[in-house]
């Protein structure tokens, strides 16, 4: 996935009604960038035969 | 202040508690010793938000009287404590460390606070954090909170004035929370110890939300015993809060001397002998697999190749929960926050949902792992963070990358997260020190509710350990 823009992501923070303001866009870009760019491995995992549960111990009656 | 009086704050909370109930220390005057020590110390590390020396002195004298009437006492019965200024408190202002919430006064005690209340506990006040409990707070706007061991350095977080206040005796227990290693990297950070309980064992009623699904309070204490004390005054069952576990709660100091004979207990490979473990801490803690090995417990390595992504699965989920719970205020006091707090909110309301998604199902997986591997050991062990606390200086100023963002916050997160993830219990527990003066902290994992043989695990090793008897320089 190429890297988001940080015009791409002033739009989609205005489409959400966010105030990224221009001190904080570039800032907020190169952290989302690098959240999908850590998250790329969970790709080459099975998620698709897991069952999206929380993994809590301890819900009342589990 | 003389030499026996900073060896009397230094006790911990139950070393204290058994002073008072045997007369020979008085809480008028433990109470005292701890404001003393706020009044000299804290103005340079910033532990405290609120201190609350007339109320203390009030329930001090309260207890006193209590004491020399022979009533009925409870555990710990005139041990004044701390809580960070994330649990309400009735007609005391609750920040969570930010200038949003400065004028917020709730009308009523969080259930952990009212339980330390109900075991005897004197509140002698609200401790510092980062900004409602997220890190990565550029500006604290209650001062920055400063590690005893080097003022210079981090004490950790979010629960900084949690782990301050016990290592620099400002207080004889405190009470963190921890979502994703708040409790345990101030702990590991600044020489104490802290415990995260099972999620779901403590009531979260009245403390100040970040993820549902991880949120836990947590004690921090000077010994394992004290965490052992602390946990068993706000553990169990809670009506106000519905998702608490009605599983019955053991007597967790009963059983602290058994030993770790025979207990099975896995080094996590990916996390203790990472390259992005430091050097000296990876030798601390293997030194102390050794130790625990000869005290009689089988250690072996186990290989949980998932861990290393924890630290991202974790932000991707808990920052989208700390995204919904600020929806409101990002959109319309967006300027109030610290600009680190607004810039990780602001990224996780846009994390894409089918990202959101993976990260989910990622969750899972994680906490598989983790319970297949504690079907097999009765413990898992690994550093609390990569490194000692590294210098506060370190973590300012804007990110100008994003590989910047990996260093900052997913790496040091995958040693805490797993653990928070999959909802089991962990310990932090001194386990050396670096040869520039810094504490390292050894974690032990174990599985949902058994939190006793945590304690007894972390306790025995505690025994053993020369950490416990240092004391940051400058505090006498």
């Amino acid at each position: 996935m190429s890297d988001l823009t940080t015009e791409q992501v002033s739009a989609l923070a205005a489409a959400l009604g966010l105030p990224v303001t221009s001190d904080d866009v570039t800032e907020v870009t190169h952290r989302l960038n690098a959240l999908i760019e850590a998250l790329a491995p969970l790709t080459e995992l099975p998620l698709e035969t897991v069952e999206p549960i929380p993994g809590l111990g301890g819900l009342p009656d589990s | 202040m003389t030499a026996a009086s900073a060896d009397l704050a230094f006790l911990g909370a139950r070393q204290l508690a058994v002073l008072v109930r045997e007369r020979q220390v008085s809480p008028v005057e433990i109470t005292r010793l701890y404001l003393d020590r706020i009044e000299r110390f804290d103005r340079a590390l910033r532990a405290y938000i609120t201190v609350l020396p007339d109320a203390a002195l009030e329930k001090a004298r309260r207890a006193e009287a209590a004491v020399m009437r022979g009533a009925e006492i409870g555990p710990l019965h005139g041990v004044p404590y701390a809580v960070k200024d994330q649990f309400e408190t009735a007609g005391v202002r609750t920040t969570c460390g930010s200038r949003l919430m400065e004028r917020h006064v709730a009308a009523e005690d969080a259930t952990t606070v009212s339980r330390l209340d109900a075991a005897g506990g004197i509140l002698l006040g609200k401790l510092n954090l980062t900004e409602f409990a997220l890190g990565g707070t550029q500006q604290f706007p209650f001062g920055q909170p400063r590690n005893p061991w080097n003022p210079e350095h981090d004490p950790g977080g979010s629960s900084s004035g949690s782990g301050i206040a016990v290592a620099a005796a400002l207080c004889g227990a405190s009470l963190g929370e921890d979502t994703g290693g708040s409790v345990r990297s101030p702990a590991s950070f600044c020489g104490v110890v802290g415990l995260r309980p099972t999620w779901s064992r403590v009531s979260r009623h009245g403390s100040f939300p970040l993820s549902w699904s991880m949120d836990t309070p947590g004690p921090l204490g000077r010994t394992v015993e004290d965490t052992a004390w602390l946990l068993q005054a706000i553990a169990g069952h809670d009506p106000k809060d519905p998702l608490s576990s009605r599983e019955p709660v053991p007597d967790y100091a009963q059983h602290l001397a058994e030993g770790v004979r025979g207990l099975r207990v896995g080094m996590i490979r990916e996390l203790t002998l990472a390259p992005e473990t430091d050097v000296e801490v990876r030798e601390a803690v293997v030194a102390a697999a050794r130790r625990l090995e000869g005290l009689g417990a089988v250690v072996e390595e186990v290989s949980l190749r998932l861990t290393p992504l924890a630290g991202a699965i974790f932000m991707a989920l808990a920052d989208s929960d700390g995204a919904g719970v600020h929806a409101r205020w990002l959109r319309t006091r967006a300027a109030e926050y610290d600009e680190g707090t607004r810039r990780r909110l602001l990224t996780a309301s846009l994390i894409p949902a089918a990202l959101h998604q993976r990260a989910v199902r990622a969750r899972a997986l994680v906490r598989a792992e983790m319970c297949e591997a504690l079907a097999r050991h009765d413990l898992l062990l690994c550093p609390t963070a990569h490194q000692a606390a590294p210098p506060i200086a370190a973590a300012r100023g804007a990110i100008t990358g994003r590989h910047e963002v990996a260093g900052r916050f997913f790496t040091r997160r995958s040693y805490v997260t797993p653990a928070a993830l999959a909802g089991l219990p962990a310990i932090a527990v001194p386990c050396g020190f670096t040869r520039s003066g810094l504490p390292i902290g050894l974690q032990l994992i174990g599985r949902h509710f058994e939190e006793a043989t945590v304690l007894r695990a972390a306790y025995a090793y505690e025994q053993q350990s020369e950490s416990r008897r240092r004391r940051p320089p400058g505090l006498e």
